[in-house]
């Protein structure tokens, strides 16, 4: 992370997002929404002095998924990067009613700016990398057999990342939400939202096997006596020393039950697991402290806009679209973007590196080049027979067709006319424009109408 | 005077288990303009792109054909062969017989005759192709990344290491994405941060 900030061919836009992508291949011209954020990043120091006397303290940390809280002028971690603290407008007193202000009072370099506005930077790139990554399925919403998310004590995989990590709201210690005491016995169910196709997503999320392995392994060696039991439909462990990791698991004494959890309710302060047992071929029952549920991966929130803004597409399931499974993994079907990490699929951390590598790559390479030859297989214009309606206008999906005024001899003088006119780098080759062309003036060079009808007399005549 | 040649590929068994691709090959040599046609195992490889090269040299081929896979697959391959003859690489078309005809339909004999179709619809077409020629666009040697997690800082650092300069884009107020959130990560199980 520091890396990266201190990088002197890096430049970071943090709290920032795009809001526009225009041109092309080689000539992008991108703008940039920085949003307020009410610090002036130049004068503040990061002392934390501000978060320390924030008098709203009990917001829910995003950061902690809910688990802890924090002020509205805050970091989003202690270590964040940059390491300077951003007021919440929606959580802040003094811009909802604009009675506080004790931040200002308190910083030592008058740093804090209540009018600080959103601002609209552009930036021209010749390449685009998109790594907008991932997001949880929501499971509280259609898990009812897993108590709606009503039970404090039934967590995502991800909060009890939280849990364990020694900067989160435990300090890492595994204590439970509810009581916040050491849970004994800790249960894991794997394939929440992912394999399942009537509540979740049909497909596999690839890194929950091995974070379950890990979290379970965990439990078992930070809480003494502790028990963990891991309910699965299979476990999917092809990686490099990924087998042997969840063997250590298993040698460990960490429980692996074959089978869907059916119902989860409580029993006392305890929760109650109700199950099969697929190797044993009967029904079980297990009473545990806590449980941690692996949810599936889905593309990040904004992710189709910001395909759309961009310009291009996304699969069935919404991730980023590459433009061949095996051949082109992190091309997409649009010149010059390029996707990295689980914007275009679920992937563990190890994939994600090696691929973000190769788009890295792909962008070295098209950058090694001065000048980048066209596709020539675009759509011109015979001028004699356009009318100069613009209907090829809106049909065009790449914006390539504008118009132009020619001038030409007629009617005894020099008249002047619109015509369309196809940006050739713009131009994608599809041919809706043709098709759209009443006085078929437009013609796709390589798929002409004289060859097209060359082609249907081949198979008539 | 045009002179077409006509190239079948057999791909191994998946072309030729079901196209008879030297009646293929017999037929195409009857079409109007076809000066050559010939049959080969695997037409993408190293030999397959010499038998193509040295069929233009000897035989005087104005224009060629390929019957073979998706143009997706191969399309480029076969108009760089071509360009390496010295023709136009857009004097060329590529006729798909395996994902159109021999991967969807087992009768021998009407796929054998569907693929003899296409390769007269592509010899038709291509009597009537022209030189094209790529025009160029320069390039803006400067990179934007969206997205400040273990993709994006990875391939940030990748792309500034090489050199050239990186905008990154973050919606939150740190990069690090959700990585800045776990603890250990399998299975090396060292810290994320």
């Amino acid at each position: 992370m520091v890396a990266v900030a201190q990088h002197p061919h890096i430049k970071v836009y943090t709290l920032a997002e795009v809001d526009a992508v225009n041109g092309y291949i080689g000539n992008f011209s991108v703008t940039i929404r920085r949003r307020a954020k009410y610090v002036d990043w130049n004068k503040c120091t990061g002392c934390g002095t501000c978060e320390t006397k924030c008098p709203n303290k009990k917001i829910p940390n995003e950061f902690d998924l809910g688990l802890g809280t924090r002020t509205a002028i805050h970091k989003v971690f202690a270590q964040s990067v940059p390491n300077k603290p951003v007021i919440d407008a929606q959580h802040c007193r003094m811009l909802q009613s604009g009675k506080c202000g004790v931040c200002t009072k308190v910083c030592p370099t008058q740093a804090i700016d209540f009018e600080d506005r959103d601002e609209l930077v552009t930036e021209a790139v010749g390449a685009i990398v998109m790594a907008t990554g991932f997001d949880q399925f929501d499971w509280a919403s259609k898990y009812g057999e897993y108590g709606y998310g009503r039970f404090p004590d039934v967590i995502s995989g991800l909060q009890f990342e939280r849990l364990v990590n020694a900067s989160g709201p435990t300090g890492g210690k595994i204590k439970r939400p509810s009581d916040h005491e050491i849970p004994n016995r800790v249960a894991f169910i794997k394939c929440v939202g992912s394999r399942d196709d009537t509540k979740g997503k049909s497909y596999c999320s690839r890194a929950c096997c091995m974070y379950t392995a890990k979290h379970a392994m965990q439990v078992v060696d930070k809480i003494p006596g502790g028990e963990a039991y891991v309910f699965y439909m299979d476990v999917r462990t092809a990686g490099k020393g990924y087998e042997e990791f969840y063997e250590r698991g298993v040698s460990k004494g960490v429980k692996y039950i074959r089978g869907r959890v059916s119902k989860i309710y409580p029993r006392g302060n305890r929760l109650v697991l109700k199950s099969e047992d697929t190797l044993l071929g009967r029904p079980i029952e297990v009473e545990v402290d806590l449980v941690v549920l692996a949810t599936a991966m889905i593309p990040a929130a904004g992710s189709s806009e910001i395909a759309k803004r961009v310009g291009f597409s996304t699969d069935k399931d919404g991730f980023f679209q590459e433009a061949h499974p095996k051949l082109q993994p992190v091309e997409t079907f649009t010149g010059g973007v390029f996707l990295a990490g689980a914007c275009q699929g679920p992937k563990d951390i190890p994939d994600t590196v090696a691929q973000a590598g190769a788009a890295a790559v792909k962008v070295c390479g098209l950058f090694s080049k001065s000048e980048l030859a066209t596709q020539p297989m675009v759509s011109e214009v015979n001028a004699a027979r356009c009318s100069g309606c613009g209907l090829c206008l809106p049909i065009c999906p790449y914006q390539a067709i504008g118009m132009q005024t020619v001038r030409e001899r007629g009617h005894g003088g020099t008249i002047e006319r619109r015509i369309a006119a196809v940006n050739e780098v713009l131009c994608q080759g599809c041919g809706a424009c043709v098709g759209a062309c009443r006085p078929g003036a437009l013609n796709l060079k390589g798929f002409t109408d004289e060859q097209l009808v060359a082609e249907v007399d081949a198979l008539c005549l | 005077m045009k002179r077409v040649g006509v190239f079948v590929c057999d791909c191994g068994s998946n072309i030729a288990g079901t196209v008879d691709t030297g009646l293929v090959a017999e037929e195409a040599a009857k079409m109007p303009g076809v000066a050559f046609s010939t049959t080969y195992k695997y037409m993408c490889s190293d030999p397959g792109q010499e038998l193509i090269r040295k069929a233009i040299a000897e035989q005087g081929l104005s224009q060629v054909v390929v019957a073979s896979c998706s143009p997706r697959m191969h399309e480029n391959t076969f108009r760089k062969a071509i360009a390496g003859a010295g023709l136009n690489p857009y004097l060329f078309e590529m006729v798909n017989i395996r994902e159109q005809d021999s991967w969807v339909h087992s009768d021998r004999e009407q796929a054998t005759r569907k693929a003899c179709d296409l390769i007269r619809m592509a010899v038709f077409k291509v009597l009537k192709n022209k030189p094209l020629q790529a025009g160029t666009i320069p390039v803006t040697r400067r990179a934007l990344v969206i997205g400040g997690g273990i993709a994006g800082m990875q391939s940030a650092l990748d792309i500034a290491d090489a050199g050239y300069d990186v905008v990154l884009v973050e919606r939150e107020a740190t990069i690090g994405g959700k990585m800045v959130q776990l603890d250990k990560t399998f299975p090396t199980l060292d810290c994320s941060a």
